[in-house]
């Protein structure tokens, strides 16, 4: 097993992080974890600690979830960033892909989904 | 989505007091539908067999079924249908009004043929509710309240009974919307949606009625009100709405965007005109829904 994987979770909501988090725990070994609450500490903390994979709603306070893809992308173009809101629309979906997300998860979330997401961007390292 | 509807269908009727159907709602998952409300519901006896039967039971120690079946009330394939039927949910919200004494069984007979034919439901209550029929079991319980709906305020109501049953639980019972123009909160959640439809959407209750809901809509035990709890409210709200713009986006072709969901700190709000409010009743307490247009 490789080096421990690290996870950023952008949510404004501290009960869809935790729920995040829970399931990203079921098939990952002790991940560490970065918490934002909006878009913004999303990319202040990206840049701060370069995570391995980065999970973002995107309603959310002060910036929303796609601009922040933007402007992650912008610093790092190979950040790995899936979405995962309620918000699933094609509209989102191809705002978010052009903004340079990975995948979309829409809410709410089924662990099967974030298992495939965890094995399709970080593959044998979770 | 049957039960739901049902009590405000009673209470429209001035059949029972909206106490009463509170107190029923909360004893509801300590009931067991009875094989005497299946039969009456069915046709198979009427109410004066039933409550004959019901009164021999006193007597004899014996089986519903089997009195029902010496005295002629019901035939052997009649009582294996009741025993496998799967019944719908209304009735035991009726059988519990009945226990209570709020109904007779000879009202809660009339008052059940009354709900069918208004409604226009199948005779068999097997059969899943299609979407075209509670569809319109919600378009005429809001024309019924004098509130009629819009094509898309239709559609979001429809949403949040079905979010409410898919996230929360089936065990509730809206009120007639309260068209309302001053909101005195409690602990009220808001989130604002803009675009081709505007409108803001709330839900608002007593805390320790937001720790049962929080509890069943995230799948934990909470016991106190605490940060999770509030994001519970604000969770199911934007979960909601997310599924509204997707319905918008899916049947409409059209985009409506989000505000994230926020605390009211204020103690009231001003509602527009065509605002109100929806008592939403749970066995654990009443939730409002506000639907600010």
């Amino acid at each position: 097993m490789s080096a421990n994987l690290t996870i950023l979770v952008g949510d404004d909501s501290i009960l869809a992080r935790k729920q995040l988090k829970d399931v990203i725990t079921k098939f990952t070994t002790d991940p560490t974890f970065i918490d934002a609450s909006n878009g913004q500490e999303a990319i202040d903390k990206y840049k701060e600690s370069h995570p391995d994979l980065v999970f973002l709603d995107i309603v959310m306070p002060i910036k929303d979830g796609i601009s922040a893809v933007g402007e992650i992308i912008g610093a790092d173009p190979t950040a790995k960033i899936v979405i995962v809101s309620s918000v699933g629309t094609q509209e989102q979906l191809k705002r978010a892909i052009e903004a340079g997300a990975k995948d979309f998860i829409q809410k709410p979330i089924r662990e099967d989904q974030v298992q495939n997401v965890l094995n399709s961007q970080i593959g044998d390292r979770s | 989505m049957y039960a739901q509807f049902f009590g405000s269908y009673l209470l429209n009727k001035d059949a029972v007091s909206p106490e009463q159907l509170t107190t029923a709602i909360a004893r509801l998952s300590d009931t067991h539908i009875k094989l005497g409300t299946l039969a009456m519901h069915k046709g198979y006896m009427t109410a004066s067999e039933v409550d004959e039967v019901c009164f021999l039971q006193t007597r004899e120690d014996k089986r519903f079924g089997e009195i029902a079946l010496e005295r002629n009330y019901l035939f052997e394939d009649q009582l294996e249908d009741l025993l496998k039927s799967q019944n719908p949910d209304y009735l035991l919200l009726g059988q519990t009004l009945v226990d209570m004494g709020a109904l007779s069984n000879t009202e809660l007979e009339s008052l059940m043929v009354g709900y069918q034919d208004e409604n226009e439901l199948e005779e068999s209550p097997e059969e899943e509710a299609n979407i075209e029929e509670t569809s319109a079991l919600i378009e005429r319980f809001f024309e019924n309240s004098g509130k009629p709906l819009s094509e898309h305020s239709l559609m979001y109501m429809n949403l949040v009974f079905n979010n409410l049953v898919r996230f929360i639980g089936e065990d509730f019972t809206p009120l007639a919307p309260v068209p309302c123009n001053e909101y005195s909160t409690t602990y009220c959640v808001t989130q604002a949606i803009s675009g081709p439809v505007t409108l803001t959407s709330g839900v608002d209750m007593e805390p320790d009625v937001a720790i049962s809901f929080a509890s069943r809509y995230a799948k934990m035990e909470f016991d106190e009100f605490d940060e999770y709890v509030s994001a519970s409210l604000e969770d199911f709200l934007n979960l909601h709405n997310g599924l509204f713009s997707v319905n918008m986006s899916n049947i409409y072709s059209e985009e409506v965007s989000l505000d994230p969901p926020k605390h009211e700190e204020d103690p009231t709000l001003q509602l527009t005109d065509s605002s109100f409010v929806l008592p939403i009743i749970y066995p654990f307490g009443t939730v409002y829904l506000l639907l600010i247009m």
